[in-house]
């Protein structure tokens, strides 16, 4: 899966939009959105916000977990323990890019935000990477990855497959007998 | 008189605090640990002043308009009042001074600092220092004399001295406290003080007592104590008659006692009990502020300084050891002649301060404990002197020889006037701000910036529709302002040169001239304003309102009853809420006025009384959306004008009970009825929002104030209420001519039906008959059936019966009302909403039901309908099936509508509709037949045709035989009225499928 195609899921996501224009309930396949009025807080999907947002035609509210304070909570809780701890959205780190990126004058202290949750992503990918040696170190069968979101996953992904396959062909050639790598010998 | 204890306030971060009042009482000043001085405008200030004045502030003295403070950077610094600019520093320590003071005329502070100095220096002039030198310890607190010959201190070292001035010696030296090493182990803060003006007695608090020296002889000539005092007390301070004497101690104690009688006449005790570590005597004497260590503030309200007071009000103490004596200089208080009380006006100009806040003076009334304690209190002293010794349970607080002494003046204890709100625009903030908001209504909003850099107006709209943002230089310095979808209405206050200016920017306007300004005569000032559709109205000090055009034209101006409080605007109306008079306690007697402009003009309300939740006053003044007048009041109450009683006014929401916190309150923007919506912005901690960050407006449900609402019953009678209640707009709406959203009305009608037929329901399965016919007159006559119906499903016959009574008698009452119509060519209002439901085509209202003579009625409704057609502007929509008109020309010659106009709307299938008006006339049994014909296939759908003929045979003749009567003479007037027989045919049809449905629901 691409990172992009993760960010496409991730516009799924509902934000609260301040519109500044009027418009009935729209009808899509998706759902009804709206009714809007000016001044009034809507939820609407990350993909139409960030649209409005361009055309200049509404105001975006940060989600509720981005907030300086409650992100540094996090982080350090990220930090403090040694399992992956709940994510406040299973998307957070495409929203923040997202949102940060076109509508960083709705959100305050918006570049507070994107190193803190920069911090988290990196926390969080280091124990990844840690936990994936340690796996394949102690050469165990399985295991369980709690609190993971999609992009993180995605991230670890193809490499970690793909070394395993690679160190899976290894050691398959090096136990002399197997039949398998005498079968590839011939 | 029982004094009020405040709640206490978060003031500054843990750690020592001090307190002082200005000199006009104005503001409280306090400073703490976190480096601040803060200047509160009353208890309730949500938004002090702060001077940062170092990283702690140890102390402050404040006179004259200079503030002293004592920082940790080992100086002492002047700051200006209430600017806050830096002014100096005053002089210098080896270390931290500990406490700054000044002498009674501002001229010279003196400072005790931790490297055992004391110095005085001349606030003028600051090389002019007079150091004393002579204690072994840290100094803890310094007083000047009054008379400024001496200067009292007390140190770690144990000792109180006295020093001349001048001659910079000690006087003499008391070893009176215990010795430490530092400030902040002592035990007791050991804060002195000097009576005022005589100067007669040094106030030393030598652990729990305080010990009275007289100056000149240096005699310890008395002390005052109290029992209950356990711990030692740290700060002592005179109040500024210079008659009683504060103290509070160590554990959060606070006593005040009576200098002449050395009694004890107010206890208190702090409500978390923490070490009271500041005090302060407002310059009135009604008041004491005092602080903790902690940081919280506090207030001590209604001090009564009168002698006649003596008597203890505390239910706070559980006192056990009352057997002690308790006298403290018994001849002295029988020679004890009680000081002048205070006047009265003094204090109240001080209670009701220019915030506007409205102090609840006479809460305390409300303290039942406080009160029950002082009545049985004063019976004791009255009658069960002897008992004391016996008496464990408290009487003994009062000597029993400590008689009330009389007061020589009378006092008024009666209710004190409130002082009047002040005028405001609703969906403002406070004027003070530098940064607020000037209105943020259903438009947009108007901020306000007035600091350093810029002095400016930002307009912005909700709708970008309606207009790009704004920004304007506020040159003229407008406070108030208006914003509708027309213009932007701007105004200031006159000046000594200047006189009150308004402003109008009229961007609506097609010409290029986008803005006029008028000037008001001298002497009067904008007080209020507000925009309407087409014209602009503005109510001015000397309580005259003036109406403009929006184009500038002055149209009229008329005198208020009072001094405007508020005004708001909706299309062609008018509301204007004025001071009817003085509230007492707290209350605010508040008139309001409901103009009608535009070309029918007149009142609507008459400057009526304005009701509002006790000792509480208006914060908000507006319409709904939908034109329907509304307020809210400072305890959060919402109340909406309820046009059909008689112009009431019904209490819809009560936003504080929604709100989390005792300080969290809900700042009101917008009122909808349609969809019911109450649009505010939740504020934590304060009564309105900071423009940043950008609040976010929240939505609240109504809901009204009914009995049991957690019960199934409560809840759908207050639902049922609220649908009502918000269903009134449509009727206004559509007699004063705009357009109606007849989607909205119908539904509303349909859900208040159908709560009806619940509730009907309900009471049914409760075996309330009684009440279920009550319910049932309730309902529109052709939902009547629908619970008959229901009834006899459920076998309650005798309720059948009393229904089909009523029904009768309601469709009756419906024709005559239909007759007296028709012979009215005015139009009524009332007649929309019932008729309306008929209109609609494709509505699944459960309207016209089986049969009855009623049917008649509903085509007569109809044509009522169609009367309202064209006034509410939906002509288009009911026109829509011209093919279902009948044909038979109208026989009624008394029907003044055009028929022309008629168009009957209704889903029935053209073909069915065509086919009825040639049916042969029927007999009474056929006609019957023909609308009960379903019911009785419902009932017994595997019948034969022959079966179901026999059964209903048999069913009609179970009819009274009035009914029968009423089928046989609707069989006449049915042959002359086919057309209309074939459409009640064909909603009857329809209703049935509704009684389906219905009865699916409810059993």
């Amino acid at each position: 899966m691409d990172p992009s195609e993760v960010e496409f899921l991730a516009e799924k996501e509902t934000v609260k939009i301040i519109p500044n224009f009027s418009l009935d309930k729209i009808y899509l396949i998706g759902g009804d959105l709206g009714p809007f009025n000016p001044g009034l807080p809507v939820d609407v999907p990350v993909w139409l916000a960030l649209n409005l947002k361009q055309r200049q035609k509404c105001r975006i509210v940060p989600p509720e977990w981005m907030d300086v304070e409650k992100l540094e909570e996090m982080r350090e809780l990220e930090r403090k323990e040694d399992m992956f701890t709940p994510v406040p959205s299973p998307y957070y780190m495409e929203l923040t890019k997202l949102l940060l990126n076109h509508a960083s004058d709705n959100i305050p202290k918006a570049d507070d935000i994107r190193t803190l949750v920069k911090d988290i992503w990196d926390t969080r990918i280091a124990k990844l990477r840690l936990s994936a040696d340690s796996f394949i170190s102690q050469q165990e069968a399985h295991a369980k990855l709690d609190n993971l979101t999609l992009m993180e996953i995605n991230t670890i992904r193809s490499f970690l497959l793909d070394s395993l396959n690679c160190m899976y062909k290894l050691r398959s050639n090096l136990q002399p007998g197997s039949s398998k790598g005498q079968a590839m010998d011939y | 008189m029982p004094c009020e204890r405040k709640p206490m306030r978060y003031g500054h971060s843990e750690g020592h605090t001090e307190v002082c009042f200005d000199e006009r009482g104005r503001f409280i000043v306090t400073c703490g640990n976190d480096g601040d001085v803060r200047i509160w405008e009353g208890l309730d200030d949500d938004d002090p002043k702060f001077i940062t004045v170092g990283e702690k502030a140890y102390s402050l003295a404040l006179k004259n308009g200079k503030l002293v403070t004592a920082g940790s950077n080992n100086t002492v610094q002047i700051h200006t009042f209430p600017d806050g600019e830096p002014d100096g520093i005053l002089t210098r320590f080896t270390t931290n001074a500990t406490h700054v003071t000044f002498n009674s005329s501002g001229s010279r502070v003196a400072a005790g600092s931790s490297d055992f100095m004391v110095k005085v220096v001349e606030v003028s002039d600051s090389s002019q220092q007079k150091t004393l030198r002579g204690h072994e310890a840290p100094v803890l607190s310094v007083t000047f004399d009054p008379k400024d010959d001496f200067l009292a201190s007390s140190s770690c070292d144990g000792s109180v001295v006295v020093w001349n001035i001048e001659e910079q010696t000690q006087v003499i030296s008391w070893p009176l406290l215990q010795k430490t090493n530092d400030v902040t182990n002592a035990k007791s803060l050991c804060r002195l003080a000097w009576q005022p003006r005589a100067g007669k007695f040094l106030a030393v608090p030598v652990d729990t007592k305080v010990h009275l020296y007289e100056r000149g002889s240096w005699d310890h000539v008395s002390t005052l104590s109290d029992d209950l005092l356990t711990q030692p007390i740290n700060v002592v301070t005179w109040s500024p008659c210079g008659r009683f004497l504060a103290a509070g101690s160590v554990g959060g104690s606070l006593t005040v006692w009576d200098a002449n009688s050395k009694l004890c006449v107010e206890r208190c005790k702090h409500e978390k009990g923490f070490t009271v570590c500041g005090l302060a005597w407002h310059p009135s004497g009604g008041q004491i502020a005092y602080t903790d260590t902690e940081g919280c503030l506090c207030l001590l309200d209604g001090l009564s300084t009168s002698a006649s007071d003596a008597k203890d009000y505390d239910a706070l103490f559980d006192d056990d050891d009352d057997d002690d004596d308790r006298l403290v200089d018994e001849g002295l208080s029988g020679a004890n002649s009680p000081v002048k009380k205070r006047e009265d006006e003094d204090e109240d100009d001080f209670l009701m301060p220019a915030t506007g806040r409205v102090r609840n003076r006479g809460a305390f009334l409300d303290d039942e404990n406080s009160l029950d304690t002082g009545s049985l209190k004063l019976g004791q002293d009255k009658f069960g002197d002897d008992d004391d010794d016996d008496n464990d349970t408290g009487s003994a607080i009062v000597p029993p020889s400590a008689a009330p002494p009389v007061p020589l003046r009378p006092v008024y204890e009666g209710p004190l006037p409130t002082h009047p709100q002040k005028a405001f625009q609703s969906g403002s903030t406070p004027a003070h701000l530098t940064h607020r908001f000037m209105m943020w209504n259903s438009v947009g909003i108007v901020r306000g910036y007035n600091d350093e850099q810029d002095n400016a107006v930002d307009v912005e709209f909700h709708d970008t529709a309606v207009h790009h943002a704004m920004h304007l230089t506020n040159s003229l310095g407008h406070t108030v302002a208006d914003l509708s979808q027309e213009a932007v209405l701007l105004a200031c206050p006159g000046t000594d040169e200047l006189a009150s200016k308004l402003q109008c920017l009229h961007f609506s306007s097609w010409d290029t001239n986008k803005e006029w300004m008028v000037d008001l005569p001298s002497g009067e000032d904008v007080r209020a304003l507000c925009l309407g559709r087409g014209w602009a109205a503005v109510a001015t000090s000397v309580q005259m309102l003036r109406l403009f055009s929006i184009g500038g034209v002055q149209r009229e101006v008329f005198s208020l009853p009072g001094a405007a409080v508020c005004m708001a605007a909706h299309g062609e109306q008018l509301m204007i809420v004025y001071h009817r008079a003085t509230g007492f306690d707290g209350e605010q007697a508040l008139g309001v006025q409901l103009l009608q402009l535009g070309r029918r003009k007149r009142q609507i309300i008459n400057g009526e009384p304005l009701p509002l939740t006790l000792r509480s006053h208006l914060t908000w003044l507006g319409f709904t959306a939908e034109g329907t007048p509304c307020y809210v009041d400072s305890d959060g109450v919402v109340r909406m004008l309820n046009r059909s009683l008689g112009n009431t006014w019904t209490p819809v929401c009560h936003t504080r009970e929604t709100c989390k916190s005792k300080s969290d309150h809900y700042w009101v923007v917008g009122v909808h009825e349609n969809p019911q919506q109450l649009r505010c912005i939740p504020c934590k901690g304060s009564r309105y929002p900071p423009t940043l960050p950008r609040p976010a407006v929240a939505i609240l449900p109504f809901k009204l104030p009914l009995c049991q609402t957690s019960t199934e019953k409560g809840q759908m009678e207050e639902q049922f209420l609220r649908s009502v209640l918000f269903h009134h707009h449509y009727g206004f709406l559509s007699s004063s001519g705009y357009e109606v959203d007849e989607d909205g009305q119908t539904r509303s009608q349909k859900e208040q039906q159908e709560l009806l037929m619940k509730m009907f329901a309900l009471s049914c399965k409760l075996e309330r008959e009684f009440r279920a016919v009550e319910l049932a007159e309730l309902m529109t006559h052709n939902v009547v059936p629908l619970a008959i119906r229901y009834a006899s499903r459920s076998r309650r016959m005798a309720l059948a019966q009393r229904l089909s009574e009523l029904a009768l008698e309601k469709s009756n009452q419906v024709q005559e009302e239909e007759e007296q119509d028709e012979e009215e060519p005015e139009y009524s209002v009332g007649k929309v909403g019932r008729a309306n439901p008929f209109k609609l085509a494709g509505s699944t209202k459960p309207s016209a039901p089986s049969g009855q003579p009623r049917v008649t009625n509903i085509l007569d409704n109809m044509t009522s309908s169609r009367k309202s057609a064209p006034l509410a502007g939906s002509a288009g929509k009911a026109n829509k099936a011209p093919v279902l008109k009948p044909l038979a020309p109208r026989p009624k010659p008394r029907s003044k509508v055009p028929v022309s106009k008629k168009t009957p709307d209704s889903t029935e299938p053209p073909a069915d509709q065509q086919k009825q008006p040639e049916v042969p006339p029927k007999t009474g049994f056929q006609l019957w037949l023909e609308e009960n014909r379903k019911n009785i296939v419902a009932d017994h759908p595997d019948m034969e045709e022959t079966d179901v003929i026999k059964d209903a045979m048999g069913r009609f003749r179970t009819l009274s035989a009035d009914e029968r009567l009423v089928r046989t003479t609707f069989k006449f007037h049915q042959i002359l009225n086919l057309p209309k027989l074939s459409v009640v045919i064909f909603s009857f049809i329809s209703i049935i499928n509704l009684a389906f449905w219905y009865s699916k629901t409810f059993h």
